[in-house]
């Protein structure tokens, strides 16, 4: 029996060099030139003309260029196009392009790649979800190999920003477009390898190659980003980890504003979130500094509406809510909603209050929970898988919901978020909140130019600010964790990572 | 008098100290444990937390008391209900035989083709998550078990003396049923419910650990593991403590019912058996 | 054999249908109106009209239940709302994650549990003894949904031996198949140190030992070989209820099966898609039982006369 018991120390011993040795060769040594980067979610495909997920829309902004593009503060700028103007009677755009460029495989950047990219947008058939984008492009044409020719129904301010829509080649089997990156390959669900391109007309990358490497799993990221074998992860990031982050003399975390705007949406057709005294009551009842401070880790700023401070149409002389439990409380036993026992067990009236399954939304809605009970409203907090409670909203099935917009750029959004005429499914006035004053004032900010159109959103911002539609929350922060020796990279405010080609590793 | 197995000493002291936890909650949590404090949030042990804070700074010792009060009022509701409707059942079929037997087995049969907690977690998807509902789909699986048991129980009592008398003389069915065969099964059904209980308390914190069971501000164990696991890297102490009272207390009960039944049964307490 | 075979499975149907059955009056059971519950207060009578046409709901219970088993028999478990893919896809998909996990497990649970068991068979009454029994103690009352975030803590944090969650490489199913066996395992030594007590007494291998066979070989030839028999066949229906338990490990560690699946699809309260999941695992369960019971009738000849 002793040699039996011999046998079993061996065996044990084995395991743990086996254990071992397997842990030494996962640790893998940065390859020069190469850098990778981690994502929560894959891209459901790359095609500029097709997606509308958020991680395609990262890494098509590394493989192609628009005609336009965004600057970090939501001005435009040239990219595939150097220059156009617009003509009247009839009315036209006309675009003269870069010459020199090509595509990544080789061919060269004509205008009649754009043609044929408006051509697949505009055609029906192709259904593509950015047509709506284009409702006032009647046709394009070219002129000659530089010059493209938009005929327009009328001119709007967010024209321009929507041809900052990336150009692929069409016909190709595999991405092809003229950007700063080439796709090597895409494993689905596994990662997305990309490859400089050499040649790129603004100069090329530092990086020779880029792994953007899908890790569902946060702690996965983290712990991946720790060991070195990922050298940059972005949000979402649970600011719970960033006091590590920061311990960590290996790492360092890099924030950026973003173009994000949280709040609590109202369904405006119900007999309690309708009602203006109930929102401004909630409104007063949370403490969103608090959140900020302690939950988010300061990885927000505040907010008073959805338009950035940092955009030329901000404006901040807007009606302001702040923390206040006592007004709550008046202005809800004004509004004939008594509490029936004072501070005790009852409430005045529960609200039902839809979140995604994110740990981070449950959180601040349990703290919110908590808040809204010391004035007397009662939350019923109902989290759904995001697909069920994404189309909840869509539906208007829900009394308040918690969300976040991604990218805020043009203030032409406010129509989309709150005209009359933009309900679901078509648009996103998901609180069916109507207001003929707001509806003449956001159909008068497409057409509007210059200070006018500035004028128009302000006091469109008044308006939304008065019927809170919306409580606003605050404006997250955007925050990417890195290798120290990582530089120049920082995320743009509509998470973008095309900040990838300037980025370089210190040795 | 017989002493008694050092088992039934072990896991009566540890599920004794769990009882006392639970009905005493409010005396030993030093605050209420819904009240947040955002600014200790995740905090580890310490002098004014003894078991920290969790995410949202609430004090964990107040939360896995009350947590502790849950679990405790699922386990025992759950049991008894269970366990008398189970036996009832069982009894009767194994007592009438023929058709309503084997109809009765059948459905046991039926309900026991759902594999672990499967058929608790197809019924809470459709009545929807809440502790009530959770009792109500634990004793919907529950009761099968404890009817096969009183069902055979029953079957090998049938055949006694006792009762072929008490039928001769003409007893009622439900007279047989209450008076001589249920409390002559009784012994079998306490050890079973013994383990019943424990398998409750581990199936309710299961449910709740998959967002099926209680829901927030309520703490329940199951949902403070599952609150806590995102915190693994930061804050270990979140998932430690709860789930650390859960291992115990099961195995406090499962030590508790082996002790029963090695009590109950001297002839396997004899040979040593655990 | 053969008509064991068939007796076997003919008992097996009043299950299979009751199960469907079950399944089947789930989405009925619900309180109040499922459409509703699926959609919300606030829903557009036409997505509800929609829906309750999909699930065939303005029909008759009974034809619906026909339409229902019809489906069951040529593998059309309808569409998920939310998806729209084909049900019956989408479970394909995951099942043979699952699948892959459980044997996984089973294969710890068994190459742990019988050393373990045959150890504390041999050394009865000692310390090994207890020792094993402790621990088989202690892996029973271990809740897979703390065990399973211990070991990552352990393992995969604080070690960084070993992936913390997902399904990338072999490695990753290391921990899942650990949190899903061990109680498996504990069970499976226990059974195993208690019918190796019993060979261990009996005549040839007492006989052995008198003829001065060493006590190594009586025990690993004889002994070892006679009491795996009964092991193997509860490893058998255990491997069906390892079918349930992956559900809770399956969350914990984002393994992609059927268990996830199942949680995903009553979070999105999508009830043709947990229908499906549930009848799926319930109904494996059944199967393997089913086999398991034929396999054992195969090796072990004097369970077809019962």
């Amino acid at each position: 029996m002793t040699r039996g018991w011999f046998c079993w120390d061996n065996a044990a011993l084995f395991a743990f060099i086996a254990f071992f040795s397997f842990s030494c060769s996962k640790t893998p040594a940065v390859e020069q030139g190469s850098l990778t980067m981690a994502l929560e979610a894959g891209p459901a495909m790359i095609d500029p003309l097709k997606s509308t997920d958020a991680v395609a829309a990262k890494i098509e902004g590394l493989v192609f260029n628009g005609l336009v593009k965004r600057n970090d503060d939501f001005t435009i700028s040239p990219d595939l196009a150097e220059r156009w103007e617009f003509i009247a009677d009839p009315l036209r755009a006309v675009f003269h392009l870069r010459s020199g460029v090509k595509f990544h495989d080789g061919s060269a950047f004509t205008s009649n790649d754009v043609k044929r990219a408006m051509d697949f947008i505009l055609n029906p058939e192709n259904a593509s979800p950015l047509r709506s984008s284009f409702a006032d492009v009647k046709s394009v044409e070219v002129s000659d190999d530089h010059t493209v020719i938009f005929n327009l129904n009328r001119k709007t301010a967010p024209f321009l920003s929507s041809l900052t829509l990336g150009i692929p080649k069409l016909g190709a089997s595999n991405p092809v477009g003229t950007g700063p990156f080439r796709i090597v390959e895409i494993k689905r669900d596994d990662k997305v390898i990309l490859e400089r391109n050499a040649v790129y007309f603004d100069g090329a990358p530092k990086m020779s190659r880029l792994i953007i490497k899908i890790i569902p799993d946060e702690t996965v990221r983290t712990l991946s980003l720790e060991s070195g074998e990922v050298q940059i992860i972005m949000n979402p990031i649970t600011p719970d980890l960033l006091p590590r982050f920061r311990e960590n003399q290996r790492l360092k975390a890099v924030t950026s504003p973003s173009a994000n705007y949280s709040y609590l949406g109202f369904n405006m057709e119900d007999p309690l979130a309708g009602n203006i005294a109930v929102r401004k009551a909630v409104a007063h009842a949370i403490d969103r500094q608090s959140v900020m401070s302690h939950i988010l880790k300061g990885l927000a700023e505040p907010a008073t509406g959805p338009i950035s401070p940092n955009s030329g149409f901000y404006e901040g002389a807007v009606e302001r809510y702040g923390y206040d439990p006592e007004k709550a409380k008046k202005i809800l036993d004004e509004a004939g909603f008594p509490d029936p026992d004072g501070s005790g067990p009852t409430k005045r009236f529960t609200l039902r209050y839809s979140t995604s399954q994110n740990e981070l939304r449950r959180r601040i809605a349990e703290v919110f929970q908590w808040q809204l009970e010391k004035v007397g409203i009662g939350l019923d907090i109902r989290s759904y898988e995001w697909g069920a409670f994404y189309a909840d909203i869509k539906k208007g099935n829900f009394q308040i919901f918690s969300l976040t917009w991604v990218g805020v750029a043009d203030p032409d959004i406010l129509r989309y978020m709150f005209h009359s005429e933009s309900m679901p499914p078509d648009g996103a006035n998901r609180g069916r909140y109507k207001n003929a004053e707001l509806d003449l004032l956001l159909s008068a900010g497409v057409t509007a130019d210059g200070e006018g159109r500035r004028r128009v959103y302000s006091e469109a911002q008044k308006i939304i600010a008065r019927d809170l539609p919306y409580v606003s929350l605050w404006r997250p922060l955007n925050v990417a964790v890195t290798d120290r020796r990582v530089r120049e990279f920082h995320l743009s405010p509509d998470e973008g990572i095309k900040s990838l080609k300037n980025v370089y590793v210190e040795n | 008098m017989k002493s008694l197995p050092l088992n039934l000493k072990i896991g009566f002291a540890v599920t004794l100290a769990f009882v006392l936890i639970a009905l005493f909650a409010p005396w030993i949590a030093p605050m209420s444990p819904l009240e947040q404090d955002l600014y200790g949030g995740l905090a580890g042990p310490g002098s004014d937390h003894l078991l920290g804070q969790d995410r949202l700074g609430r004090d964990m010792l107040s939360r896995i008391a009350y947590g502790a009060r849950i679990s405790l009022f699922v386990g025992l509701v759950v049991t008894v209900v269970s366990v008398t409707v189970g036996s009832l059942i069982g009894a009767t079929a194994g007592y009438a035989g023929g058709r309503v037997d084997d109809f009765v087995m059948r459905v046991c049969d039926v309900f026991l083709a759902f594999p672990g907690i499967l058929l608790a977690i197809a019924i809470m998807a459709v009545t929807g998550p809440s502790i009530s509902n959770v009792m109500l789909a634990l004793c919907l699986m529950g009761w099968t078990s404890y009817a096969r048991l009183a069902r055979g129980q029953t079957l090998s009592l049938k055949e006694r003396e006792f009762i072929k008398a008490a039928i001769a003389m003409g007893a009622s069915h439900p007279r047989i049923v209450f008076r001589h065969i249920l409390p002559n099964i009784a012994a079998p059904l306490t050890v079973e419910a013994t383990f019943g209980v424990a398998s409750a308390i581990v199936a309710e914190a299961g449910l709740s650990f998959l967002g099926l069971g209680a829901q927030p501000p309520y703490p329940s164990l199951g949902s403070m593991l599952a609150e806590g696991r995102q915190f693994i890297l930061v804050a270990p102490h979140l998932i430690m403590f709860p789930g650390a009272v859960i291992m115990l207390v099961v195995m406090g009960v499962n030590f508790f019912g082996d002790g029963i039944r090695d009590w109950l049964d001297p002839k396997r307490h004899a040979r040593g058996d655990s | 054999m053969r008509a064991f075979v068939i007796r076997r499975i003919m008992t097996s149907i009043p299950s299979v249908l009751g199960v469907v059955t079950l399944v089947f009056f789930m989405i009925h059971l619900a309180p109040g109106d499922p459409v509703e519950i699926m959609l919300g207060e606030n829903a557009a009578p036409a997505d509800r009209a929609a829906l309750t046409k999909q699930l065939k709901l303005d029909r008759p219970i009974f034809e619906q239940y026909l339409s229902f088993l019809r489906g069951v028999a040529t593998l059309d478990l309808g569409e998920s709302i939310h998806t729209k893919k084909s049900v019956a896809g989408s479970i394909a998909e995951r099942y043979g994650a699952t699948l892959k996990l459980a044997l996984a497990s089973m294969l710890f649970a068994v190459t742990l549990a019988i050393p373990l068991g045959a150890l504390a068979a041999v050394k009865k009454d000692t310390r090994y003894d207890r020792g094993a029994m402790m621990a088989s103690l202690v892996g029973v009352s271990m809740p897979s949904f703390w065990l399973g975030p211990m070991l990552i803590l352990a393992f995969a944090v604080e070690l960084k031996w070993l992936p913390v969650a997902g399904a990338d490489d072999w490695s990753s199913i290391i921990l899942p198949a650990v949190t899903l066996g061990s109680a498996m395992s504990a069970i499976l030594a226990r059974l195993t140190r208690s019918t190796m007590i019993e060979t261990l007494g009996e005549e040839y291998i007492i006989t052995a030992r008198a003829k001065g066979l060493s006590g190594f070989a009586v025990i690993f030839k004889h002994a070892l070989g006679n009491a795996l028999l009964p092991v193997v066949t509860i490893a058998g229906l255990q491997l069906g209820a390892l079918l349930g338990g992956a559900i809770i490990t399956e969350t914990i560690f984002a393994w992609p099966g059927l268990g996830r699946l199942t949680i995903q699809a009553i979070n999105a309260r999508d009830y043709p898609l947990t229908q499906g999941c549930v009848l799926t695992i319930a109904l494996s369960y059944v199967a393997v039982n089913l086999l398991t019971d034929i396999l054992y009738a195969l090796i072990d000849p004097r369970v077809r006369l019962k």
